[in-house]
């Protein structure tokens, strides 16, 4: 029983899963350091090889569809125990029966991948509503997120097309990441907040007057805190302005 | 007055309207912000309703006096107006900080209809071109405003509307003097016409300019005045064929201000006002008639069970539907599934035969469906011909009230129903 083990990156992983695709029935999938040593594992390094990730790829998008390759791509970026033995059963299946594959809703190996990417495509989707920027001192929108899924890389666009007039940060605090928009170019990069940030002088006012607006938006009558906890969860409210 | 202060009054007199859609729209171009196709909730308030645009008056002042309304002239409350000025920058500060998807500008009726529309425009025209905004813009139109002033709305707003208010010409008499059916459907039939006109121009040039691209809406209110729930289902079937809205919004009415006229309520209709969304929602997405719903000898929608549910229940003959081979709009009636479960079903059957346990894992909510459908000639639900026991068996599934609406069973209509063209709390 071989274990094919990727440094966390999606290259590294699509070469991982090649390699195990290719080496039959019982082997597996882990990300290195998160594996379990056991007696009858014997581990093996795939590393990170441009041409076999590209090979991956055309398997999810040719011999699937473009829909497979979306699904792979965003079950990768949710972070369950089970992902990586999930989309390694999936590609099993996408190589066994081509596109076909993605029709089949009411098996568990579809099923559980179609719900892992739902779940990363519904929080990114959400996330959308949930950044908030605040201007600091030289101007530049600077949000902080803590996403379940790591949903950084499909918030970009979005805010690209929207923000492309300003500088950005979307700092992803749980993972240590952060996108960083400026003059016109994206990069990711690593990013741990050393020192307090340096807000712009009306930030505070501004602040101020939308918590008033949220405030003042509910209607008594209707008051419904559970319906509200159920749309924004508590564990997101901690970077939401109007909550703070 | 701080501008803190006066957003306060303005919000509060705002929040009552109920539209909060963002979506089905998407403006190009340089500048700032791009109405996000899908739309987008930012937040949720304390009653759970969605915000994403910042909801607004420009002024709480009215000439007019509304029974029903807030800023109804009679009303003893504080008034305040934003400049145009005020309106452009405010959203535009909110808008960078992703606070919001655009703005929602409302107002009462300052000096003449003429004179708030030219304010309004003022004010969405400086948003548009100084602070080059691309966001999202809902405008009301001004009910008796010049029709050159109205026909500029669409050019500068993504959407507008002229809001019904009440469901009949005798109550808008009765209770908004000021207000009749022409001064509301003159000017949406025109704006129709025009959203339409564009349309076509757009279709032969592409570079000419696009015209309230996502449409127009409206709202009325509920409980307000003795209209039956089959007159108001009737009135919105007609407004989407024939003015066709986008959207009409329902608004459990709310006893602001104390009339004569009014009924006393103890509280708003919140559940009527929930079941006329579920009729709305069977006409624009589940291929239902008005007139299947609702007849002369049932006006008024069940409490108890969602109207999908009660027209399954009084057309058994026509149950149960085999998954396997039923088209898809039969599979749609069904109660317990959705436009998503309905879809998933079409595709899976292309995979191989489903079976009753399949149906549970493509969503189906099979405690309801279970009476409804067979899988390959498979019936588990009950075999007597009368409605009753099944109507006993629903009862028994619903979920447990608690005083509160089986808000539940509203969130997953929402989340059946085409997530991509629909966005928020109904
Ligand atoms: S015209 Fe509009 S704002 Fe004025 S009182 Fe009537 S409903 Fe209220």
């Amino acid at each position: 029983m071989r274990t094919y083990l990727y440094n966390g990156s999606f290259e590294s992983f699509l070469t991982a899963l090649a390699m195990a695709l290719k080496d039959g029935e019982d082997s597996a999938l882990a990300m290195e350091g998160q594996a379990r040593e056991d007696l009858f594992t014997e581990f093996v390094n795939a590393g990170s090889d441009p041409a076999a990730a590209t090979a991956m790829r055309e398997l999810f998008e040719r011999r699937g569809s473009a829909e497979s390759w979306q699904h792979a791509r965003f079950a990768f970026l949710s972070e369950t125990e089970d992902r990586d033995a999930a989309l390694l059963a999936y590609a099993r299946l996408i190589k066994e029966k081509g596109a076909a594959a993605d029709n089949m809703l009411a098996d568990d190996r579809v099923k559980r991948v179609h719900g892992l990417s739902a779940s990363v495509g519904g929080e990114a989707h959400m996330f959308k509503g949930f950044v908030r920027f605040s201007e600091l001192a030289d101007k530049t929108l600077y949000a902080k997120i803590e996403p379940d899924h790591n949903i950084l890389p499909l918030l970009t666009g979005h805010f690209r097309a929207r923000l492309g007039a300003f500088n950005w940060i979307i700092h992803d605090v749980k993972r240590g990441r952060a996108a960083l928009y400026f003059r016109g170019r994206l990069i990711f990069a690593p990013l741990t907040q050393q020192k307090a940030l340096e807000f712009a002088g009306g930030e505070a006012a501004v602040q101020g007057l939308w918590r008033h607006f949220f405030k003042t938006a509910a209607i008594k009558e209707r008051t419904n805190p559970e319906l509200q906890r159920r749309n924004v969860p508590l564990k997101y409210r901690r970077h939401l302005t109007e909550f703070e | 007055m701080e501008l803190q202060e006066k957003l306060e009054i303005l919000a509060a007199s705002a929040k009552y309207d109920a539209s909060c859609a963002s979506s089905g729209s998407s403006r190009g171009g340089r500048g700032t912000g791009a109405a996000h196709i899908s739309g987008v909730c930012h937040s949720w308030t304390a009653d759970g309703r969605c915000v994403s645009l910042l909801k607004i008056l420009m002024t709480n002042e009215c000439v007019y006096d509304c029974a029903y309304c807030l800023n109804r002239r009679s009303n003893d409350a504080p008034r305040a107006i934003l400049t145009p000025d005020e309106i452009a920058g405010l959203t535009f500060e909110f808008y960078k900080r992703n606070y919001i998807e655009g703005l929602f500008l409302s107002s009462g009726i300052v000096g003449s209809p003429d004179r708030t529309m030219e304010l309004m425009l003022t004010a969405v025209r400086k948003l548009r071109q100084e602070y080059r905004f691309n966001g999202y813009v809902h405008m009301k139109v001004i009910p008796g405003a010049d029709q050159a002033l109205i026909d500029q709305a669409g050019l500068w707003a993504d959407r507008v509307s002229v809001n019904i208010e009440l469901p009949t010409d005798k109550s808008l008499r009765l209770l908004a003097p000021g207000k009749t059916k022409d001064t509301v459907l003159v000017p949406m039939n025109r704006l129709a016409h025009k959203i339409a006109e564009h349309k076509d121009e757009r279709r032969s040039i592409k570079s000419s300019p696009a015209y309230a691209p996502a449409g127009q809406s409206t709202q009325l209110i509920v409980g307000a005045t003795p209209e039956t729930d089959r007159e108001i289902v009737k009135l919105s079937e007609a407004l989407y064929a024939k003015m066709m809205l986008k959207r009409v919004y329902y608004s459990a009415f709310v006893p602001v201000t104390k009339d004569s006229r009014l009924p006393a309520l103890t509280e708003p209709p919140l559940l009527r006002e929930h079941r006329l969304y579920q009729a709305d929602w069977l006409l624009r997405f589940y291929g239902f008639k008005a007139d299947e719903l609702l007849d002369e000898a049932h006006p008024t929608l069940d409490l108890a069970f969602d109207p999908k549910t009660v027209w399954a229940l009084n057309n058994l003959d026509k149950f149960p539907v085999e998954v396997n081979d039923a088209d898809y709009e039969t599979i749609l009636r069904v109660p317990g599934i959705g436009v998503t479960s309905a879809r998933r079903i079409v595709r899976a059957r292309r995979a191989g035969a489903l079976r009753l346990e399949d149906l549970k894992k493509l969503g189906v909510v099979m405690k309801r469906a279970v009476y409804f459908v067979t899988a390959g000639g498979k019936y588990e639900g009950i075999r007597k011909e009368s409605g009753e026991a099944i109507r006993t068996k629903l009862l028994e599934h619903k979920p447990s009230g608690n005083g509160q609406l089986d808000l539940f069973s509203q969130a997953d209509l929402v989340r059946e129903t085409l997530p991509a063209t629909v966005t928020g709390q109904l």
